[in-house]
């Protein structure tokens, strides 16, 4: 039986980007069900994905984008989607590298497949301190969980339906689901594996880590949650 | 001997936190402002007399009177942050119920 296969896109004021990206996948991974997550846009990123026959869900209120994402999950639990992938609004991410990620969650049988830049050099123009941010994390997970992921921080991942059934069921999803739901994820037994993919870097708008405040907020609360993850899931009996 | 009591007391209050996160009682953003202040509760049980030393530096005679100043100020900007998250949840929640009104509208009109 032929897989159900979902994109997940949470997207926030992405008219610019949004339309080239529908495209990108509609043209490279043609078997996959589109979800966009339009997290309350103040601009016509709903408009345009309605005009290109996209499904779209849009939030009566900017829940963030790891609230977005949950919902897209929750959809593809209801829905019963065997496979969810999640992919960035501003174009960063490449569909045809997309399907590397789904090809190899079915080859390896692993339950998240993470898309990262560092695992072999891809030449993504990475700056400094991202670079920086990205090793402590990477280090943060060897320590914890003694498994070597090189791009904890990636947003580009495949999921099996065991993983879009407890993500759904997260109550407290975190605010930015990086390297403390690895860390989370890896805690529980659930097995994570990185493929080597190439990414762009956004070509118009702001990220939502841009600036000088945000970027620091984000490490602490990153590696604050990080911490407290691996001390409540100490001791704690394997999923698997 | 007395600054014993209050590590103690400050480490007993530091695993209640972490123990509130465990069992899901308490989220996580919401205890890193808790952490924080017993770790602060922690140093200062550990080094009284930085509290003297901060108050020479600022030029507040009597020490206690700026810890309990610190304690106040915390708790009203704590209070400020809560009350400004209630606001937000209040907006979201009349949001969230009209749009189940329309949509129960919606329903019963498909019917």
């Amino acid at each position: 039986m032929k897989d159900k296969v979902l994109i997940i896109i949470p997207a926030y004021n992405e008219e610019k980007n949004i339309e080239k990206v529908l495209k990108e996948i509609k043209k490279d991974i043609n078997y996959a069900d589109i979800l966009v997550i339009n997290d309350c846009s103040t601009d016509n990123t709903r408009e345009i994905v309605e005009r290109n026959n996209v499904k779209c869900i849009t939030n009566i209120f900017n829940m963030r984008y790891a609230m977005a994402i949950q919902t897209g999950l929750k959809y593809a639990r209801d829905n019963k989607y065997d496979y969810v992938i999640q992919m960035d609004a501003d174009g960063q991410h490449i569909a045809k590298e997309a399907e590397k990620l789904y090809h190899e969650i079915k080859k390896s049988k692993v339950d998240i497949v993470i898309g990262s830049r560092y695992v072999k050099e891809m030449g993504y123009p990475c700056p400094f301190f991202r670079r920086i941010g990205t090793k402590m994390f990477e280090l943060l997970v060897r320590l914890f969980c003694h498994q070597k992921i090189a791009d904890p921080l990636s947003g580009f991942q495949c999921l099996n339906k065991k993983v879009i059934e407890k993500y759904s069921k997260i109550g407290e999803y975190p605010e930015y689901p990086d390297a403390n739901l690895v860390i989370e994820m890896l805690l529980q037994g659930y097995k994570i594996k990185e493929v080597p993919v190439k990414m762009r870097l956004r070509e118009n708008g702001t990220s939502m880590h841009s600036g000088i405040i945000k970027p620091i907020k984000y490490m602490i609360e990153q590696l604050y949650t990080c911490i407290v993850i691996f001390l409540k899931n100490f001791g704690k009996r394997r999923v698997k | 001997m007395n600054n014993l009591y209050f590590i103690f007391l400050s480490i007993i209050i530091i695993l209640y936190i972490l123990h509130s996160v465990r069992k899901e009682h308490l989220s996580i953003k919401t205890s890193f402002v808790w952490i924080l202040m017993s770790v602060v509760m922690l140093l200062l049980s550990i080094f009284p007399y930085s509290i003297n030393w901060i108050a020479q530096i600022i030029g507040v005679e009597y020490a206690p009177a700026l810890f309990l100043t610190f304690c106040v100020v915390f708790l009203l900007i704590l209070d400020f942050n809560f009350s400004n998250k209630i606001s937000k949840l209040q907006e979201k929640v009349t949001d969230l119920a009209q749009e189940v009104s329309v949509l129960r509208e919606k329903n019963n009109k498909d019917k």
